[in-house]
């Protein structure tokens, strides 16, 4: 049990490697250490050649285009140091984007995970025809996501899809992508929706993976199901909810493609997150250094939450030993 | 370690060397040419491709030109990632909002010498009103190859059943006016149901597309020189004011995040490019063109362009440039014309146009097409133009609700760009 | 869970049920029945659940357009290429950051787990510029080697390592002390047991290649090489207008095979998905 409480990173190997367990392998200089050793490197060879190269190289590259002003269509490229800083801690437009960034990330990792455990807690129940719901709320997850986006936008249209569907039970629905918060609330909703199968599986899976006698013991004391839910089931599921939540947290901060179809960073800037801000400095108004410089803000803000996430598991992550 | 740390230095200073420099290697032997398009328009490339054929026949030393369509939304922003990465193309389109970037960056070869220079261009006779964006002190570095005047399409079939007076009768009585297009619009809507009037990819986004309509009262985004901002003018306030009150009030025009496709037949009337009468063929509603209302200034006519240029990074500028004048030579101009309407006088007349675009009929010609060259004005355009678009637009966005303060939001606008055009 | 449910808390569950389903699986019902409508009637209000006159017409264009069996081809085959290739990849540096202990493993996870961070947007450039000076523009080696090798394999390989952790690890020390060297007890023992982790990468990885939007428009410029996202944004008229119906029967051809596949395969799909090693 609980994968993500029993090891951190470098002590994996330190459990359960044999690497003691078979001296008769020994002969003298070519030890069995050395030989894992080798075997070690051997196997992460691959991917760390590609790390360094198509992630590490390219991050460095980006951050040494943030000490210069980079015009790519007049094709200037001109040191300036820490001018692009400078120029990103005077920003105007910068606290507005950020704030809408993290209202957007919050939103997202919340929503999604609790509509994720939601329709796993629901998907557990003993019930005839949970396979074809599981498939109906996993479906989104294959469509391709230009698709999805472009129907989406239909949908929500004034006169689209939903509010014509509101508008049958009575209701009369706003202008959904063209209102500040209901823009943020519909791109949230959108990417929420096209995605939440994934995290829903893996609680489905954790969930499986609760013993139903504690559930049953707990019900012999007279525990509602509310307090069995947060007592038992959360606890117990806590390292796939930490696992889920740094997947979503990284990726709510990545969500690109959704704005620029959907709202352009609009109506005025209430969708323009860091990340949509960035390719349209660097993109469209050809400010390439500066782009690069909120590139490696975007980084340093996502490297820190991370590193935060996995810190707190401490915390709150349950341990069974 | 040492090893590995030395060997990504050594890398990242050579990627980092690259970045600096484009390639210039000039590589002997036949070349092959890169046109970026946005248009993925099947009978628009199998046009270039025949006269790209004809060109390399005639040219041994270029062996083949390809035409690499980028999709329009995205397609300044790909155009430039290429340039950046250094993968140039050798022509290039450009956005005729963009035009003032790419003209004045350097990014652009000057055309002059090569076009002056080849037998029979007739370089003269392109029209200034069509040359004037793409050319810089006295350069031209890109060529309009479409000059396309914005026009009313009708579809006749809705304004006739909403009882209205149609464009047709209301020119016979000289009365095409902003305020009786509107009443049509709004009847159109009130009647059938379907939208009154639509300006083609405004969209509640697309603003440059509305100078269509203040244009008529005479309002500009900015002066001339482009230093001042037209937004709060009084001419400006009221062009807006009106259409303000047309899309919340008389609903003549359709809400924002409202679709209304007027070549599907939900709309009665749209502004757009008269390029896009091909997009009519085949359609089962009856329909008209006429020119665009008169506002309180008068009559007054607005044109879009797309340029055409060579890229002075690309590795083959000269056989690029000369490739260029080739297709745009009087002859092939003529067999452009029937897509894009082109900037040269001999082949503005009714009569040429005629042959290229069946589908509109002389006077229709005659009234939008060449008379909007001749008397257009060019959609706003400035240097810097993505991220001054990009602050109207925000800046804009309050004045789309029924209850807004025109005026007032129209003063932000201001405020929002002053900075920018300062620049 | 619970034993048994009440009949009304089962009809409940269903109403509840039903009702959430409705975002999930209307925008897909509305895209597949619209593509066959005429232009006209995509727009209708309200919006009609089943077309009125069906015809197939949009799809017959989509193919005129576009080199489309071409461009399905070109994603399918990249799509496979990547799985595979990220699966090789990533089991391999799974199992060796689980299992076998060697200097510099720690930093080295940390190396590879920047991946994970970066959105490809801040990348793009520096990748563009690399693959131009390997004279791999306007060609699949980007989009096959960057997956297969960079940021987004860094997932799978997580996952690989999760999955390791959590295998008994008995059965390959005595594979050990029979004498197996670590890859064979990696490639006899350890890797036929992470079946299921293998079908959930296999299934991530795919997605994602198919899906795959920025990377091919920046780098691929020639309709043949195109692959199906990018056709997508192809079926416009001269001016960039969109040809609604030709667009969303493209998009439905594009996302059909993969729900059928998905149905059909769907148990082992999920469940493949479920054990990956990353539950509680």
């Amino acid at each position: 049990m609980s994968v993500l409480t029993r090891d951190t990173v470098g002590r994996a190997g330190g459990r359960s490697a044999p690497g003691g367990a078979a001296p008769h392998r020994r002969r003298g200089w070519w030890t069995t250490r050395r030989r894992d050793q080798l075997a070690g490197l051997l196997f992460v060879a691959p991917q760390l050649a590609g790390s360094v190269l198509f992630v590490l190289i390219p991050l460095g590259l980006v951050f040494w285009y943030s000490l210069h002003e980079w015009n790519m269509l007049a094709g200037t490229f001109e040191f300036v140091g820490a001018g692009n800083y400078q120029a990103m801690a005077d920003d105007p437009n910068l606290p507005s984007v950020l704030r809408v960034t993290a209202l957007f990330s919050i939103g997202l990792v919340v929503f999604n995970l609790s509509l994720a455990l939601l329709l796993a807690v629901l998907l557990n129940q003993r019930l005839r025809g949970t396979v074809v719901f599981r498939t109906l709320f996993f479906s989104p997850v294959v469509v391709s996501l230009v698709a999805w986006t472009i129907v989406w936008g239909f949908l929500l249209q004034d006169n689209g899809g939903v509010n014509g569907a509101l508008g049958t039970v009575g209701m009369d629905g706003p202008n959904w992508l063209r209102g500040d918060w209901t823009a943020l609330l519909s791109v949230i909703v959108v990417q929420v929706v096209k995605n939440v199968g994934l995290n829903m599986v893996l609680f489905l899976a954790a969930l499986q993976g609760v013993p139903a006698e504690l559930y049953e013991a707990a019900r012999v004391e007279g525990a509602n199901a509310w307090t069995r839910f947060r007592r038992i089931t959360v606890p117990l599921i806590s390292p796939t909810i930490l696992l889920t939540s740094i997947i979503t947290v990284v990726g709510s901060l990545q969500v690109f493609a959704q704005i620029a179809v959907l709202t352009q960073g609009g109506p005025g800037t209430s969708t323009t997150v860091l990340v949509y801000y960035l390719y349209q400095r660097a993109f469209q108004f050809h400010q390439f250094g500066y782009g690069a410089t909120l590139s490696v803000l975007l980084f340093l803000i996502v490297l820190v939450l991370t590193v935060v996430q996995w810190r707190m598991r401490r915390k709150w992550v349950f341990h069974e030993q | 370690m040492r090893n590995r740390l030395t060997a990504v230095v050594a890398l990242t200073a050579m990627l980092g060397l690259t970045a600096c420099g484009g390639d210039s290697a000039e590589s002997d032997g036949p070349v092959t040419l890169r046109m970026t398009t946005w248009s993925a328009n099947e009978a628009h490339l199998k046009l270039f491709n025949e006269i790209a054929a004809e060109y390399t026949a005639a040219n041994p030393d270029v062996a083949g030109i390809t035409f690499d369509p980028i999709p329009f939304e995205s397609y300044t922003t790909t155009l430039t990632t290429q340039i950046a990465g250094g993968n140039p193309p050798d022509l290039a389109w450009v956005l005729e909002n963009s035009a003032p970037d790419f003209v004045t960056s350097g990014a652009l070869v000057p055309l002059d010498d090569t076009l002056k220079g080849t037998e029979g261009y007739g370089f003269d006779e392109l029209a200034p009103a069509a040359t004037k964006l793409w050319q810089t002190d006295g350069k031209l570095y890109a060529y309009p190859f479409s000059t396309s005047p914005f026009g009313v399409f009708v579809n006749t079939d809705l304004v006739k059943a909403s009882g209205a007076q149609s464009p047709a009768e209301l020119i016979a009585a000289g009365q095409w006016t902003w305020q009786n297009a509107l009443t049509t619009a709004k009847a159109v809507q009130a009647e059938t149901g379907k939208a009154g009037l639509v300006v083609r990819d405004f969209d509640y986004k697309g603003w440059d597309f509305l100078s269509t309509v203040w244009t008529g009262w005479g309002a500009q985004a900015w002066s001339e020189d482009g230093r001042t901002c037209g937004f709060n003018s009084a001419e400006m306030v009221e062009a807006m004011t009106a259409l303000h009150r047309g899309i919340f009030v008389d609903k003549a025009l359709p809400g924002p995040g409202t679709t209304a496709d007027f070549f599907a037949g939900d709309a009665g009337m749209t502004i757009t490019q008269i390029s896009r009468a091909s997009l009519l063929e085949g359609q089962k509603f009856g329909w008209d063109l006429v020119p665009l209302p008169a506002g309180p200034k008068g009559e007054y006519a607005v044109i879009g362009q797309g340029g055409m240029g060579v890229l002075k990074q690309g590795r083959n500028a000269e056989a690029a440039a000369d490739f260029l004048a080739y297709l745009t030579n009087p002859a092939n101009s003529a067999k452009l014309a029937q897509f894009f309407p082109p900037p040269r006088t001999s082949l503005l007349t009714a009569d040429t146009l005629a042959k290229t675009s069946p589908l509109l009929s002389p006077e229709q010609l005659q009234q939008v097409v060449i008379d909007g060259i001749a008397e257009g004005v060019v959609k706003p355009s400035h240097t810097g133009q993505a991220e001054l678009n990009q602050a109207v637009r925000a800046a804009l966005d309050p004045l789309w609700r029924p209850d807004a303060d025109v005026r007032g939001v129209l003063d932000g606008v201001c405020t929002a760009i002053n900075p920018l055009l300062a620049k | 869970m619970n034993s048994r449910l009440s009949v009304r808390a089962r009809v409940a569950l269903y109403g509840v049920l039903c009702l959430l389903a409705l975002p999930f699986v209307f925008p897909t019902w509305w895209m597949v029945t619209s593509s066959v409508k005429p232009v006209g009637d995509i727009f209708a209000f309200p919006p009609s659940l089943i077309p009125t006159e069906a015809s197939l017409s949009a799809y017959r264009r989509v193919f005129e357009l576009q080199p489309f069996a071409q461009q399905y081809l070109n994603s399918g085959y990249i799509a496979a290429v990547v799985t595979v290739g990220t699966l090789a990849v990533s089991s391999l540096a799974g199992y060796a950051f689980a299992r076998i202990r060697f200097r510099g493993q720690q930093v080295l996870f940390v190396v590879v787990l920047v991946g994970l961070l970066i959105p490809s947007e801040v990348t793009i450039v520096p990748l563009f510029r690399m693959f131009n000076s390997w004279g791999m523009v306007d060609s699949h080696w980007p989009l096959i080697l960057v997956p297969i090798l960079g940021a987004p394999s860094v997932l799978a390989t997580f996952i690989m390592r999760q999955f390791f952790i959590t295998l008994p690890a008995e059965l390959e020390e005595a594979a050990r002390v029979d004498g197996l060297g670590r890859f064979a007890t990696f490639w006899r023992i350890a890797l036929p047991l992470a079946r299921p982790a293998l079908g959930a990468v296999a299934i991530f990885t795919f997605l994602h290649s198919w899906n795959l939007y920025l990377e091919p428009i920046v780098f691929l410029s020639t309709p043949e090489k195109f692959t199906l996202p990018q056709a997508l944004t192809q079926f416009v008229d001269a001016y960039g207008g969109p040809m609604w119906d030709v667009q969303l029967s493209a998009a439905s051809m594009t996302a059909i095979p993969i729900l059928v596949i998905f149905v059909i395969a769907q148990r082992q799909f999920i469940e493949g998905l479920a054990h990956t090693g990353l539950k509680g």
